[in-house]
């Protein structure tokens, strides 16, 4: 019975609660892309930590144990991941590999034109940034340093802004959210104040009266909250393979279903209670009993 | 469900609507409250529901003080009260069938059994034939009626009627009467009615209580115990 008042309620005035699931959808509809979207670049900078984010080419005539001192040095630092020796030979089947369709050059290069160089990867790109500093001074027996510093920090920025955007923007929508079914259960309660009242007259229960109106919030809160992700997971995935193609070879829009699916419930969890509070505060606020 | 007023008194601001009043209604009573409009008829059933609480005084609801008891205790004896109100008090966009539904559910009146009880009032009521209509329309007599039909299909302990028959015309207001004395007398049911129409009053020969500016001026309950006491002396 009290499912059947909550339906009789929002079927009673079908443009309010067609406005609060409508509000409650554009939250999670961009909440939704700005999760995507933010994933999708730490996607882009897990793909950039993973590779060598710092080169050191060393000097041409260096000993094996001057060599060996450096990867000791290098090895000293916290959090390096990965430190690969590139030996001239091995240096000249890279740049073969990466100019195989021009004979031409490969014919003028040898392996004793290309300096051996340390590919460096850490799990902390500030390591990076220190190892580079440290290293450039050493001019002996340090030729260049190649540091993907600015591509990180432009990603990292890129990330930053993006969820700084995002949250103030779903924070935003979500605030404007919660006011709204917080405004619209006050004023179905206003409107069937006379219903309230009457059903407390005949011996209802504070829990039968405010029940119905919490129901109604979570309605909204679920609806909203579905409707939203749904719409922003086909959005995603209708432009998954243009996106990705952009962004080869990184799997910048997942499509794996499991990710939609944890994302799904989370925001079915959040958008139901969010309901449920709002309308909560609204009818602590206007019944009282 | 035995009902006790002991020197009730209800203030509203300076206007004294009711009294010092002082009475009792034993179950299975049919006691009528007469007097002019604001005497304060419609005043003692608004106490009696705890719609309003007495300035002074207590009223006892199988010796229980209303006005002292916890919100759930007051749920309970609402949901043993049947009450026709003088404007009806139906829900507005439910059908006549959905506000009985609606009193049923808040008894917590067995599922199974409630087509058949609303059914069964409809018919009493005669208003069989009008279970799917919104009050809006219906007439006055039928929405009395409606009132009534919600009133008595709880199976209530007591029957609290403010002014049922004023919008009844005579076939009806006897039918209604004829009504709450059956109910009155085949299932023990007490009856508190406020009414003016003196021509029931006589007519049904029951206790009255007189209220006149919120004091009691007659209760023939007490004439009639007096009466018995002078022959008996």
């Amino acid at each position: 019975m009290i499912l059947n008042t909550t339906w009789h309620h929002i079927r009673r005035s079908p443009f309010q609660s067609l406005t609060a699931i409508l509000v409650i959808w554009m939250t999670f509809f961009f909440g939704s892309l700005f999760a995507f979207t933010s994933d999708g670049f730490n996607n882009v900078l897990k793909n950039f930590e993973t590779k060598p984010e710092i080169t050191i080419f060393l000097k041409d005539g260096l000993d094996k144990q001057t060599v060996e001192s450096i990867q000791a040095e290098l090895s000293s630092y916290p959090d390096i991941r990965e430190i690969k020796f590139i030996s001239k030979d091995k240096a000249l089947d890279v740049f073969k590999e990466l100019n195989k369709d021009n004979p031409l050059i490969l014919q003028t290069v040898t392996a004793s034109v290309l300096p051996a160089s340390f590919e460096v990867s850490a799990n902390d790109p500030k390591v990076l940034s220190q190892i580079a500093q440290n290293f450039t001074p050493k001019t002996n027996v340090v030729d260049e340093i190649i540091y993907q510093k600015d591509i990180i920090n432009s990603l990292l920025n890129w990330t930053d802004i993006i969820r700084k955007t995002g949250l103030i923007v779903i924070s935003s929508l979500s605030s404007i959210a919660f006011l709204l079914i917080f405004a619209i259960i006050g004023m179905k309660i206003t409107n069937r104040k006379e219903e309230v009242n009457i059903s407390r007259l005949l011996g209802a229960t504070k829990k039968y009266v405010k029940t119905p109106f919490l129901l109604e919030g979570i309605f909204y809160g679920f609806f909203g909250s579905m409707f939203g992700m749904i719409f922003a997971t086909a959005l995603a995935i209708y432009f998954s393979s243009q996106i990705n193609q952009f962004f080869l070879p990184i799997t910048f829009v997942s499509l794996d279903y499991i990710y939609y699916l944890k994302i799904f419930l989370i925001e079915i969890l959040l958008g139901s209670l969010m309901g449920l509070l709002a309308s909560w505060f609204g009818v602590r606020r206007y019944i009282k009993y | 469900m035995n009902l006790e007023f002991n020197s009730v008194t209800k203030k509203f601001g300076s206007i004294l609507a009711i009294n010092d009043i002082s009475f009792k209604v034993s179950q299975g009573e049919f006691v009528f409250i007469v007097g002019p409009s604001g005497s304060g008829k419609s005043t003692l059933i608004k106490l009696i529901l705890k719609q309003i609480r007495p300035t002074s005084g207590n009223i006892l609801i199988d010796d229980v003080d209303i006005n002292k008891s916890s919100s759930q205790r007051v749920e309970k004896v609402r949901q043993k009260i049947g009450v026709i109100f003088q404007d009806y008090q139906l829900i507005q966009d439910k059908t006549i069938e959905e506000n009985i539904i609606t009193a049923l559910d808040i008894v917590s009146y067995p599922k199974a059994d409630i087509p058949a009880q609303v059914d069964d009032v409809l018919k009493k009521v005669g208003l069989l034939s009008r279970r799917h209509l919104f009050p809006s329309q219906l007439s006055g007599g039928e929405l009395q009626r409606a009132s009534l039909a919600r009133a008595l299909s709880i199976d209530p302990k007591i029957i609290l009627a403010d002014e049922p028959t004023g919008n009844l015309d005579p076939e009806n207001t006897w039918n209604l009467m004829k009504l709450l004395k059956q109910i009155n007398l085949n299932y023990g049911v007490s009856v508190i009615m406020t009414t003016h129409n003196y021509e029931i009053i006589e007519a049904m020969g029951k206790r009255t209580i007189s209220i006149k500016y919120g004091n009691i001026v007659q209760d023939t309950a007490i004439k009639k115990t007096k009466k018995s006491q002078h022959k008996e002396s």
